[in-house]
């Protein structure tokens, strides 16, 4: 458990510096995915965890977004703790029988979601919005394929 | 059965006052965080400086290759200019050590400052996030809040807004808050001079604004700063019109413009450290 938060937590700080340094000259009209966002998402997405882990996943990623960006120290955590709940109330009301996490559902949540992180910080929400999309579609097949048991 | 449905009222208030504990203790940390949050973000950024500057360097060299990748069409013309080019650049290859390069922007921007009597600072581009860029230089050394940034060619960038001992973030003029006074450059004297405001856009772009209906702009004409805010010196370049945009029914101009100051290729911006915003 220690170790796979430890995992975590690297893999948050490194997609962090590469969204705001590396990607920046990969940008799409200025925006470049928001990788701690997608990454967030997915461990909610996928993870049984309970409301502590999401609790603990949201202050991990909010603190790194919030350091790399110009706003209030805590106001990302605030807002991932919000759509980590929202999420998983989402997901326990859409239950699928035969697929347990199905693409339908993840993208159009992780498309609602990422707009109004993005409308609620005032960034550039469009291209950010579709740059990350792609992204975070070929990220849930890859965690998907190596995470999720059958 | 009133003693069970009391117990699962407890259960239901109980958890309740449980979520309201947690989301005070929450908001406590954050404010407390909040108060220490200059030297929180110095000691971070000074730590991720080294990996973020290779970062940012590997991100520009990848993405030139990329670019080259693309434009193969052109790239079988370009092969001549290129083996001609090729024996001169080798000689010079040994020179462009990335030291060599910042001395080299040094002095090219000394060079072009010193009728303006600008004192400059040299800082390193470490990271960028929604039009704000980080710089490796702080209040440490001498940068301080409202300051103007430029690159070696006296382009703007934009102004410090935000100071830490060791680091600085420097709002983009392509930033949605920022608005800069400017002129259009007239290559003839005599005319008069025609004002606007550069507002920022976001996502690396602008736009020219408020430029009077009567006044004739054109494409390719450039923008430089004015100094009606004393916000930024007068006459730094900022930008070329690329499509005009005029409508009767609005009361002023706007146009597409074409920003000098291109991110993804500064290394080192330099902080003009006499010059403050009033």
């Amino acid at each position: 458990m220690f170790k796979k938060l430890l995992v975590i937590i690297f893999l948050f700080y490194f997609f962090a510096l590469l969204q705001s340094s590396f990607l920046s000259h990969f940008s799409l009209f200025g925006a470049v995915p928001n990788l701690v966002f997608i990454l967030f998402f997915l461990l909610v997405f996928f993870e049984e965890g309970n409301n502590y882990q999401i609790i603990i996943w949201s202050a991990i990623a909010g603190i790194f977004l919030d350091l790399f960006s110009y706003t209030y120290l805590g106001l990302s955590v605030v807002l991932l703790i919000i759509f980590g709940f929202l999420l998983k109330k989402v997901q326990s009301l859409l239950k699928d029988t035969e697929d347990k996490y199905p693409f339908v559902y993840f993208l159009p949540l992780f498309i609602i979601s990422l707009l109004a992180y993005n409308f609620l910080l005032r960034t550039e929400i469009i291209f950010s919005v579709v740059y990350s999309s792609v992204i975070a579609s070929v990220f849930f097949y890859i965690y998907r394929i190596i995470f999720v048991k059958k | 059965m009133n003693s069970f449905k009391n117990f699962s009222i407890n259960k239901k208030n109980n958890s309740w006052v449980k979520i309201l504990i947690g989301g005070i203790v929450v908001l406590a940390v954050l404010f407390i965080l909040n108060i220490f949050v200059s030297p929180i973000r110095n000691s971070f950024y000074a730590i991720s400086s080294p990996i973020q500057k290779t970062f940012w360097t590997a991100g520009e060299s990848a993405s030139n290759f990329c670019s080259s990748l693309f434009s193969g069409g052109a790239l079988s013309k370009e092969n001549a200019n290129l083996k001609s080019e090729n024996q001169k650049l080798l000689s010079q290859v040994a020179a462009l050590q990335s030291i060599e390069q910042g001395n080299q922007a040094q002095s090219d921007v000394s060079a072009s400052c010193q009728n303006s009597g600008f004192s400059l600072l040299m800082a390193g581009v470490n990271g960028l996030d929604n039009d704000i860029l980080f710089i490796n230089k702080g209040s440490a050394d001498g940068v301080d809040e409202g300051m103007p940034v430029i690159n070696q060619q006296n382009a703007l960038f934009g102004k410090v807004i935000k100071v830490y001992k060791n680091f600085s973030q420097v709002m983009l003029i392509s930033n949605k808050n920022s608005v800069v006074n400017v002129k259009i450059q007239q290559p003839d004297v005599t005319k008069p001079e025609i004002d606007g405001v550069v507002k920022g856009s976001g996502g690396l772009s602008a736009f020219l604004d408020l430029i009077p209906v009567d006044s004739n702009i054109n494409v390719n004409d450039v923008l430089v700063t004015s100094a009606l805010d004393k916000s930024f010196p007068k006459d730094l370049l900022v930008a070329k019109i690329i499509q005009k945009e005029k409508n009767d029914q609005k009361p002023f101009q706007q146009a597409q413009i074409n920003l000098f100051s291109n991110v993804k290729t500064a290394d080192n911006l330099f902080v003009i450290t006499n010059y403050k915003q009033n």
